[in-house]
C-alpha cells in the first residue's frame, strides 16, 4: 500500500477502499454469475471511462471461474471422498476358534475435510460387498432417469 | 442352574464345578474343532461311562454348528460395514455462490462395532465421478474375490 501511495501519490485509505471496492465488485459478480451485459450495465453507473469499463469487464471474465471455485469451498459441507484402497483377507484361525476359512475385504477410505485428510479402515464380508456395489450402481443410475434429467433441464 | 428345582439337592459348589468343567470341555472341543471320537476318547480317560459319553456327544453334535458360529464371532476386527444408504441432491445455490447446478451424492456406510455395539456411521459426500471411482474399485475387489474362490 505504501509502495502504491508513493507511485500514485494517493492516500493509503483511498487505495484500501479502492482494493476493497474492486474485490466486492468481482466477488459479487462472480457469485451471481452475471452476464457480460449485466456487468457492463452495472458498472456504467459508476461513471468511469470506457477504457476502464472494458478493463474491468475483462478482469471479471478472466477471473470469475477461479473466484467461483474459491467461493464454492466456503459452503457448508461434509467430508468428501478422496480415494479407496482395498485388500482381500482370509481369516484362518483365532484365539477362540481354529481351522477357519473366513474371507473378508478390508477397505481404507480416504476422506478430505477442510484440507485434512483422514483415513478410515473398515471391513466387510463378500456378500455385503456385492450388496454395496449393487446399491451404489443404482445410485449412479439415478442421474440418468427421466425425472432427474427433466429437473436438470428446467433448472438452468 | 442354581435355580433349577431338579438340582436343588446337590451342593452348589459341586454344581458350579460341574458346570465349569462341562463348559470348558465344550469350548475346548469347539475351539479345536474336535471330532466325536476325540471327544469320546477324552471323556473315557475321565472315567465317564458309555451311556453318559453317548448322551454328551449327541447333545454336542446338535449344537456344534451354533457353537462354531459363536466362537468365530469372538475377536477384534476393524469396524464392519453392514449396509449403505445414499442420497442424490442437485445443488442450486449457497449463500456464497449462486447458480452452482451440480449433482452431488451423500453416502452413508452403516458400520457395526462388535465390541461396543455402537454404530459410528461413516458419511461422506462425493461427485458423480468420485462415486464412479469408488464403485469401480469395489468391483475390482469383488472380481478379485471371484478369482480367488476359483483357485
Amino acid at each position: 500500500c505504501a509502495f502504491l501511495k508513493g507511485k500514485l501519490n494517493v492516500a493509503v485509505d483511498t487505495i484500501q477502499h479502492g482494493v476493497e471496492g474492486l474485490m466486492y465488485l468481482l466477488t459479487e459478480s462472480s457469485k451471481l454469475m452475471i452476464s457480460e451485459l449485466d456487468f457492463q450495465d452495472s458498472i456504467h453507473v459508476l461513471g468511469f471511462s470506457d477504457e476502464l469499463n472494458k478493463l474491468l469487464l475483462q478482469l471479471y471474465l478472466d477471473n470469475r471461474r477461479e473466484i467461483r471455485s474459491i467461493l464454492g469451498e466456503l459452503a457448508p459441507k461434509l467430508p468428501s471422498y478422496h480415494s479407496l484402497e482395498w485388500r482381500l483377507d482370509v481369516q484362518l484361525a483365532s484365539r477362540s476358534l481354529r481351522q477357519q476359512i473366513k474371507p473378508a475385504v478390508t477397505l481404507k477410505l480416504h476422506l478430505n475435510q477442510n484440507e485434512d485428510q483422514t483415513a478410515r479402515v473398515l471391513q466387510t464380508d463378500p456378500s455385503t460387498l456385492l450388496h454395496l456395489i449393487q446399491q451404489l450402481e443404482q445410485a449412479l443410475g439415478e442421474m440418468k432417469t427421466n425425472h432427474c434429467r427433466r429437473i436438470v433441464r428446467n433448472m438452468k | 442352574i442354581l435355580d433349577d428345582p431338579d438340582l436343588k439337592d446337590i451342593d452348589p459348589t459341586v454344581l458350579k464345578h460341574c458346570h465349569a468343567a462341562a463348559a470348558t470341555c465344550i469350548l475346548e472341543a469347539g475351539k479345536q474343532k474336535a471330532d466325536l471320537s476325540a471327544i469320546s476318547t477324552c471323556l473315557e480317560d475321565c472315567k465317564l461311562d458309555k451311556e453318559r459319553i453317548e448322551q454328551f456327544c449327541t447333545e454336542y453334535q446338535k449344537n456344534k454348528d451354533a457353537l462354531e458360529i459363536l466362537l468365530g464371532s469372538i475377536g477384534r476386527s476393524p469396524l464392519h460395514i453392514t449396509d449403505v444408504s445414499w442420497r442424490l441432491e442437485y445443488q442450486i445455490k449457497s449463500n456464497q455462490l449462486h447458480k452452482t447446478y451440480q449433482p452431488s451424492y451423500l453416502v452413508t456406510l452403516n458400520v457395526e462395532n462388535s465390541d461396543s455395539g455402537s454404530h459410528p456411521d461413516v458419511s461422506f459426500s462425493c461427485t458423480m465421478e468420485q462415486l464412479q471411482d469408488l464403485v469401480g474399485k469395489l468391483k475390482d475387489a469383488a472380481k478379485s474375490l471371484e478369482r480367488a474362490t476359483q483357485m
